[in-house]
């Protein structure tokens, strides 16, 4: 079963009618914020977004950088990354180890600037040996990674060890982030778009679908396994810096958060892997989900078995995403939701 | 000299439960192609179904092995056979994504079941031990290691010298070929898994003797499993117990031995071998053949 997406003319319609929609809903969202700033309270207009809203949104943009940043590696290539959170919390890290008083303390654009950075170069030195293995072996090598780093940093005292790190607090720079973070998405989008329509997206592609078949035609498979998968880590990473900064404290359960790990996974598939929007779609509609099921600490456990119940019913109804049925080649029905069964099951 | 054996002793010990552990990992892993992230959640369970059992009717821990074997036998035949069952031909991707979705389901029932309080088994005999030449040896961790090998030598024993057996490697080895011979696939799979799981609950049981336990304490499990099968390699019962008495040492000694390193490495060291061992013998010590 492959994840490739041809949508009919009527399809294509309606996927750009769709994306309109989408877009114009967007801009709303991202104007409405303004709102809370002095200037607008100045001029009597009233308030649409209060902090939590805000919270909200900025962690549905880092989300969406995550889930298109994994869905690089594991949705278009193919390759079932379980540790791409190692990117997002050494990006954190970085971020937080430059801008730090007691340690570099360089400007905070010189963080953020530099936290995509250090996890690209990681990705490119681990990926080397990595990427040669395949399938379940490359999930736990990666996810075996992203434990390893955690443990490490957390018993380096100039990571701050057990205790963490605590960059500098930013008052009022609630919208500031919810900015940065929407850029970040916005880049993540427009990359994944590059990528996909590039020489370059159709060999991850190649690789995804028969890798041995990519390589007798002349795809350099591990240069580019390798450079998507440091494409991946410096998308995560720029979120992890911006997160940092936002966050104002970072350790290691945060930054290498299993949580985040299996959530922008899930985030991709639920959307659809290896298609432009799917992440973003997922991204949006599970945050949205996570933050009305567990706005109460009280229902907090029935939230998670709520999460579980979706995972299993996406990946045996849906395991093409959300995207497919906007537009692609399915409709849905409960004909195609028992041939999805069908397909997969024994 | 004396520490040395001592910590050698307690390595192997150690290395006991991740035998127990790992067995029923390693079956599933290698008969139905599925890593198992619920692995951890049903040895939890396994866990506080001895707890249970020891505190309302004052069972012994290692009687009730057999009530907690079959009752995580029942549970692991119903989840191959209703939901897994129907990803099994799915990418890999998604039996990892289904089993996950079980164990958060799974933990957060058990928190709903006994809260997140830590519990124990603690048996009269919990304390004591033997001392041979300076070297102690606790009991309880000696009958932990005795009942992980027992379970190993009976896995084994059921895949080589049994016709269930012969059924099970044969779906392994081509699923195709087993059907056509009239094998029938939905159950042979759901066995398969249900001894993983009646494994996963004699792992928690022995794990409830040693240490304390809390819904969530599973997650560490899964991956040590991870570990051991890798370190082992998959497809042989007798690589996943030298596998989980290696890990055991290196674990041990790792922490004790080597200067500049404490507890605080274990999991460190863990996946510092688990990604080595990966990338420079793919296949494990002793596995069969190279993976795809």
């Amino acid at each position: 079963m492959s994840f490739s997406i041809a949508p009919t003319a009527e399809g294509r319609r309606l996927r750009r009618l769709l994306l309109l929609i989408f877009l114009i809903a967007l801009v709303l969202v991202l104007l409405a914020p303004l709102t809370s700033t002095d200037q607008a309270d100045t001029m009597g207009l009233p308030e649409l977004v209060d902090r939590a809203q805000l919270r909200i949104l900025t962690t549905i943009a880092m989300f969406v950088v995550l889930a298109s940043a994994w869905n690089l590696v594991g949705g278009l290539t193919g390759y079932g990354s379980f540790g791409n959170v190692a990117f997002f919390g050494l990006g954190a890290y970085t971020c937080a180890v430059v801008v730090d008083t007691h340690r570099l303390h360089l400007p905070l654009a010189m963080g953020i600037a530099l936290a995509p950075v250090v996890p690209a170069a990681f990705a490119v030195l681990v990926g080397l040996p990595l990427l040669r293995l395949r399938g379940h072996y490359f999930a736990i090598a990666t996810l075996g990674t992203a434990v390893a780093v955690g443990e490490v940093v957390k018993n380096i005292e100039f990571l701050g060890g057990a205790t963490g790190l605590f960059p500098p607090i930013l008052r009022r720079a609630d919208l500031l982030f919810l900015y940065l973070m929407v850029a970040a998405a916005a880049i993540a989008v427009i990359v994944t778009r590059l990528v996909l329509r590039s020489r370059f997206g159709y060999g991850l592609i190649a690789i995804r679908e028969n890798e041995d078949a990519a390589q007798v035609i002349g795809v350099n498979t591990t240069a580019h396994k390798v450079v998507a998968f440091a494409i991946a880590a410096a998308l995560s990473g720029l979120a992890g810096g911006i997160f940092a900064l936002w966050n104002s404290f970072i350790d290691q359960s945060l930054g290498f958060s299993l949580d985040f790990n299996i959530q922008m996974i899930l985030m991709a598939v639920l959307g659809g892997a290896g298609t432009l929007f799917g992440p973003v779609l997922g991204a949006v509609v599970l945050e949205l989900l996570i933050q009305v099921l567990a706005g109460r600490s009280d229902v907090a456990v029935y939230a998670q078995i709520g999460l579980g119940l979706l995972l299993a019913i996406t990946v045996l109804f849906v395991p093409r995403g959300i995207v497919d049925f906007l537009g692609g080649s399915s409709r849905l029905s409960w004909a195609h939701l028992r041939r999805s069964l069908r397909e997969t099951g024994v | 000299m004396t520490l040395l054996l001592q910590q050698i002793v307690l390595g192997l010990l150690v290395g006991g439960v991740y035998v127990a552990v790992a067995v029923g990992f390693s079956l599933v892993w290698g008969i139905l192609n599925i890593v198992n992230l619920a692995h951890g959640a049903m040895i939890i369970t396994g866990a506080y179904l001895t707890w249970w059992l020891f505190a309302t009717y004052h069972l012994d821990p290692f009687l009730s092995l057999p009530v907690v074997a079959v009752v995580l036998f029942a549970f692991g035949y119903l989840l191959q056979r209703v939901l897994v069952n129907r990803v099994i031909r799915a990418p890999l991707f998604f039996t990892l994504l289904l089993t996950f979705g079980v164990n958060l389901v799974l933990v957060n029932l058990l928190l709903l079941l006994f809260k997140s309080d830590f519990r124990s088994v603690t048996p009269a005999y919990s304390g004591s031990g033997i001392g041979i030449g300076g070297v102690q040896v606790p009991y309880i961790r000696l009958a932990a290691l005795a009942v992980a090998l027992l379970v190993a030598v009976a896995v084994a024993v059921l895949l080589n010298r049994t016709r269930t057996g012969a059924a099970i490697q044969a779906v392994g080895a081509d699923r195709d070929a087993a059907r056509l011979v009239g094998i029938d696939l939905r159950h042979v799979y759901a066995l398969t898994f249900a001894i993983g799981a009646a494994c996963a609950g004699i792992a928690g049981a022995l794990i409830s003797t040693t240490q304390a336990i809390t819904p969530t304490a599973g997650e560490p499990y899964t991956l040590q499993a991870f570990v051991v099968v890798v370190l082992g390699g998959l497809g042989r019962v007798g690589a996943t117990v030298v596998g989980g008495l290696l890990f055991g040492l290196i674990e041990t000694l790792g922490q004790t031995m080597v200067p500049g390193l404490g507890a605080g490495w274990a999991n460190a060291i863990a996946f510092a071998i688990l990604v080595l061992v990966l990338v420079v013998r793919p296949q494990g010590l002793m596995g069969l053949g190279r993976p795809q």
